[in-house]
């Protein structure tokens, strides 16, 4: 492995394209403040869905409407873990990145840009399985998971600018 | 960024309270009810409970109409029912009468662990059998069959196998646990668990999804004399 081409593994969280001073100039990124915004949404869809699964709230009846019905079938569980606490720990790494990539320090760097990217695909993957396993498994809808879909699709599509960054052309406000 | 740390402590702050209310304060207010005399004396007399929790002639009755395939059913049983027991059933303040109400369109294994628990009370051991199985239910339920399962239950129970395992493979129960589903639809039960709560003088309290302190709230309504 020469490793002469690549970034070293330093240069990843190290500042580039740009100068700092332009870069101040043009502003903080501006997708990754709406990826910090709807991140914070999405956690809070995410815990609600976590406390119900955990019956830290009073437990959904039966019969009453399909997010119990999909709350109490096998898949809303990958073992031992709630499926909503993975969702919540992605959306509060998506925000937390979000909001170290909006740093003067790190918002030129190559790592977060990849992360978030990654971490944003990963997501709306997820999710999109997930919402096939609604409509043609578990065949019923919980309201609160589609508009976690909602939210992680459009916080996939308020990434897309991190790939001119990884490819490192800046990305831009 | 001035403006977009104030949005986001907006959506934090309006986030966090919404969800402190979903948790904490969503508790739905106690739904007096009228059961009234129902007609159908025939259904009535079919619709025998599968199991009265406590002593018949309790002052107070809580009458629940659960599926054993109901994950909120099963964190009833879990998790309230021993608050429940601890401070009414077995002071012998108040009674629980349990009724089958399996959702079969949902839930495909319910039907048939109604008819199991209740074969478990042929011989005596329909508590045991309950607890059981609400306790296994995340392991039978995403079974494609939960014939054998229920069997192995018995044995675990140290049940008289082949008289419970005759009993499963027949159609044993089947008709009072169908009378047990038209006398919840009857008192338009529509969800599991539905409990009516009857704290010995009217009105009766109809809880869906209930927490301790409901049930608590409802059955202390009916006054200093319970």
């Amino acid at each position: 492995m020469s490793g002469s081409e690549g970034p070293s593994a330093l240069e990843w969280l190290e500042p580039r394209g740009k100068p700092a001073a332009v870069a101040v100039a043009a502003g903080p990124p501006r997708n990754r403040m709406a990826v910090a915004i709807l991140s914070l949404v999405g956690a809070f869809l995410a815990f609600y869905l976590l406390a119900a699964n955990m019956g830290w709230t009073p437990p959904l009846p039966c019969g009453t409407g399909d997010c119990a019905t999909v709350q109490s079938s096998e898949y809303a569980r990958v073992g031992p873990v709630p499926v909503s606490g993975i969702g919540l720990a992605g959306y509060v790494a998506l925000l937390a990145l979000a909001l170290a990539g909006l740093q003067d320090r790190l918002s030129r760097s190559r790592l977060i840009p990849f992360l978030l990217f990654g971490g944003a695909l990963f997501g709306v993957l997820f999710s999109g399985y997930l919402t096939y396993l609604e409509a043609a498994v578990i065949k019923a809808w919980c309201r609160y998971c589609v508009a976690s879909a909602i939210v992680i699709t459009i916080v996939f599509a308020a990434t897309l600018p991190e790939l001119k960054r990884i490819r490192g052309g800046g990305g831009g406000p | 960024m001035k403006n977009f740390y104030i949005m986001i402590l907006a959506v934090a702050v309006i986030g966090g309270g919404v969800l402190y209310f979903a948790i904490r304060g969503g508790t739905p207010a106690l739904e007096p009810v009228e059961l009234g005399e129902l007609e159908n004396a025939e259904l009535v007399e079919l619709a025998q409970p599968a199991y009265v929790f406590g002593d018949p002639d309790a002052p107070m009755t809580i009458m629940e109409f659960a599926d054993y395939q109901c994950n909120a059913c099963m964190r009833f049983a879990v998790m309230v029912k021993p608050e429940m027991d601890a401070a009414y059933i077995s002071t012998g303040r108040a009674k629980l009468v349990f009724h089958d109400f399996p959702l079969v369109n949902l839930h495909p294994h319910a039907f048939l662990a109604a008819r199991a628990a209740r074969c478990a009370g042929d011989q005596d051991r329909y508590p045991g059998y309950h607890d059981l199985i609400f306790g296994t239910q995340n392991e039978w339920s995403p079974m494609p069959g939960a014939t054998d399962y229920f069997k192995d239950l018995a044995e675990q129970l140290a049940l008289d196998t082949g008289t419970f395992n005759d009993c499963l493979d027949s159609d044993r129960h089947a008709e009072v646990v169908t009378a047990n589903m038209m006398l919840g639809q009857a008192f338009r039960v529509d969800a599991t668990p539905t409990l009516f709560v009857h704290p010995g003088t009217p009105p009766v309290f109809r809880l869906g999804g209930a927490r301790f302190l409901d049930i608590q709230e409802a059955l202390e309504s009916g006054g200093p004399e319970n």
